[in-house]
């Protein structure tokens, strides 16, 4: 009698435990924001897929961004894979090469009203392969020049803006008025790279924008692109600026733009947020366009279904529903769409709150004429074997154009 | 109904040791668990080749250890970078943590404010550490270029050349840790019996003496100790590279541990650093033992 009633317990409790996915549908979304608004639109979104989708429920689990690809590969790795999550443009391609992903082609051509062709081809380059769409940018952030509006005024500049409205920002004046707005025994400078890490974490935010300025690339068909006429006068450009002009806050110092301490730096339009408390008129101004012309730099980030997910289907589900007309609009106020039709809306360049509509157009423009970072299979081991190579670049007394053939040297076996 | 002359399965001696074990198992599980676990699994991995975003795992035999060993020769300058930077920094913690534990071990006016001064850094966030003293090598605008330039130096760009950016890790991390050892210090100069140095000193030998005959042998134990755990912490030494250098400047600063953590969760050669895992685990056990044998040797 014992035995049974103990047969019959473990019997129930398993039949509870089995039954218990069946009864719920539970997609785990892994983000790297933990930003409250992000998350109260995201599950805002999530709110209407779980309506038409009785029994399911979206949770978004946060990992910061500094660690998320290693969490999120270690999560993978150790058979507790999140269904869907945000992707890093530069990790994409590891991902899609150790079909890690999932391809999502059939779902989103064969969702009613989604419109594939809204997206542009540019902006969908980075997530397909072969044909095969394996990502969806929710972010598609082009790089713009932040500038000092009140330390432009102060030097009777115009800015660049103003420059940019007439015609006349390029790397030539944008070289020029960083060297005017400089004060090197105040510790000012005239240009500040993105966030200050330009020579260590962000490189590659640092030498892109005017590599394609001048017509150049990094890399592109496994050759290296550094060594090129056109990338090497945009490094040298750079490097004039650091060491002989003195304008860009040089490495080893702790510049901060968003404290005064320099006139311009580049960023992602999502910093903006950081621009309210930073006591000083500003504003946000395209990239300065080189020889080659306006050539806007954009940085991605994508939303992926995991191949290793349970619920597949339902994830893929989930992908399109989020990246729809509807849903890409209502995170325009955050992250800048790849959808054509919502980006020539009013929708988007009224989103921002805190950039006004007509430099809004300018990041609109930005974002269907820009390229995306160049990407690689094997970014990360790239990027490390260039990284003291451009540690070498970035002394005052660098052969130059010796430091650019030592980083092509570096690169190409892992090219 | 209890069978007659049957003993107890349960015995005082079964007892004891029952709740011996049960008083020993949250950490011995703990143990066996986090510890002994993951270092045979990295045996095992260091004999594979594992890609974790695809989950493909092959059995690749001690070719890691060639590639480490043979084929790369970045292994080879992160092995003297390490080198560099446990010679550097052991001499120098201990040495200015026994000068500190010989000033501090006494009672006086202000001992516990001083002890607390110099141990503060140890307890201090890592992070915080490298953010402050970032500022203060800056090049030009550094605290510590600025009062160099008040003596006539003019100090280098600290964290953007190699040889400097060994230097100033390596004395920012004696600065963090050095505490540590004072308070191991000063436990084992408390430790010894002042009967020894009243004895020397009635006999007419000076502080120099005293130090150099009586206390400084009779801390020997002690300075094995910490020669050991000092040692093997600047090999383990992870944190500090990560936040003020990321290894750089041109790799001048790229040891061991970080090396292992960029091939693992940045390359994702999950195989590869289990082997270099093993490599510094088998340097770290070498050295320990060389300085017991050393130790055995002096106390023979």
């Amino acid at each position: 009698m014992r035995a049974a009633k103990t047969r019959l317990t473990v019997s129930l409790l398993a039949l509870c435990l089995a039954s218990g996915p069946a009864l719920a549908e539970n997609l785990r979304f892994t983000v790297w924001t933990g930003n409250e608004a992000h998350l109260k639109m995201l599950n805002g979104i999530a709110e209407g897929f779980e309506a038409a989708h009785e029994g399911t429920q979206v949770t978004f689990e946060t990992i910061p961004a500094g660690d998320y690809v290693q969490k999120l590969t270690f999560q993978l790795a150790g058979g507790n894979p999140p269904d869907l999550g945000w992707m890093f443009e530069d990790s994409m391609p590891a991902f899609v090469a150790a079909k890690a992903v999932e391809p999502l082609t059939d779902v989103l051509e064969n969702t009613e009203g989604y419109d594939l062709a809204d997206f542009s081809e540019p902006a969908m380059g980075l997530w397909k392969k072969d044909d095969e769409i394996y990502g969806v940018p929710f972010s598609t952030s082009p790089f713009m020049i932040f500038y000092n509006k009140d330390m432009f005024d102060a030097a009777g500049l115009e800015d660049p803006l103003t420059l940019a409205e007439k015609g006349e920002w390029n790397m030539t004046k944008f070289r020029e008025v960083a060297k005017a707005l400089t004060r090197s025994g105040e510790r000012v400078w005239g240009f500040e790279f993105k966030d200050g890490q330009g020579y260590d974490t962000r490189i590659m935010h640092a030498v892109m924008p005017p590599i394609r300025a001048y017509g150049g690339d990094a890399w592109a068909n496994g050759a290296c692109g550094f060594d090129q006429p056109e990338a090497v006068e945009a490094i040298k450009t750079l490097h004039g600026m650091v060491f002989e002009d003195k304008s860009i806050v040089p490495p080893g110092e702790q510049g901060d733009y968003f404290s005064g301490s320099s006139a311009m730096t580049i960023n992602q339009i999502s910093r903006a947020s950081k621009m309210p408390e930073a006591g000083f008129a500003w504003g946000v101004a395209p990239l300065p366009s080189g020889p080659a012309g306006e050539a806007p730099v954009i940085g991605q980030a994508g939303l992926v279904v995991f191949a290793k997910s349970d619920q597949k289907e339902l994830a893929k589900e989930f992908v399109a529903w989020m990246t729809n007309k509807e849903n890409v609009a209502v995170m325009a106020q955050f992250f800048p769409p790849a959808r054509a039709s919502v980006l020539d809306s009013d929708a988007f360049t009224d989103a921002n709150s805190l950039i006004p509509a007509e430099q809004m157009k300018n990041v609109a423009a930005a974002i269907k004429n820009g390229k995306v970072l160049p990407s690689h299979q094997r970014a990360p081991q790239i990027l490390a074997a260039q990284k003291p190579k451009f540690d070498a670049l970035w002394r005052a007394d660098a052969d130059v154009e010796a430091s650019i053939q030592a980083i092509c040297a570096a690169i190409k076996p892992q090219l | 109904m209890a069978r007659a002359g049957r003993a107890p399965w349960l015995t005082l001696q079964r007892r004891e040791a029952i709740e011996a074990w049960l008083f020993v198992s949250p950490t011995l599980i703990g143990f066996l668990i986090f510890f002994l676990g993951p270092l045979i699994a990295v045996v095992f991995y260091s004999v594979s080749e594992w890609n974790l975003l695809s989950g493909e795992q092959v059995f690749v035999g001690m070719a890691n250890y060639h590639d480490a060993l043979r084929e790369n020769p970045d292994f080879w300058h992160v092995i003297r970078n390490s080198v560099i930077f446990a010679i550097g920094l052991v001499p120098l913690n201990m040495a200015l943590a026994l000068t500190l534990a010989l000033a501090l071990s006494r009672p006086f006016r202000g001992v516990v404010f001083f002890r607390t001064v110099f141990f503060a850094p140890v307890v201090t966030s890592a992070v915080a550490w490298a953010i402050v003293w970032k500022f203060l090598l800056q090049g030009e605008g550094g605290t510590v270029n600025a009062l160099l330039g008040y003596v006539g130096i003019d100090g280098p760009n600290w964290l953007r050349e190699p040889d400097w950016a060994m230097a100033a890790v390596i004395v920012t991390r004696v600065i963090k840790m050095v505490g540590l050892n004072m308070i191991l210090y000063i436990a084992a100069l408390q430790a010894i019996p002042r009967d020894y140095e009243e004895a020397a000193r009635l006999e007419g030998a000076s502080g120099w003496q005293i130090f150099r005959m009586v206390t400084w042998p009779l801390l020997a134990p002690a300075t094995l100790i910490i020669m050991v755990i000092t040692t093997i912490g600047s090999f383990k030494v992870f944190d500090h590279i990560y936040l003020m250098t990321g290894g750089g400047p041109e790799n001048g600063t790229l040891v061991l541990a970080y090396y292992i953590y960029e091939q693992a969760f940045e390359f994702f050669n999950v195989g590869y650093a289990s082997a270099l895992a093993m490599i510094m685990f088998v340097i770290v056990l070498a050295l320990t033992i060389v300085q017991l044998i050393l130790r055995q040797k002096g106390a023979a």
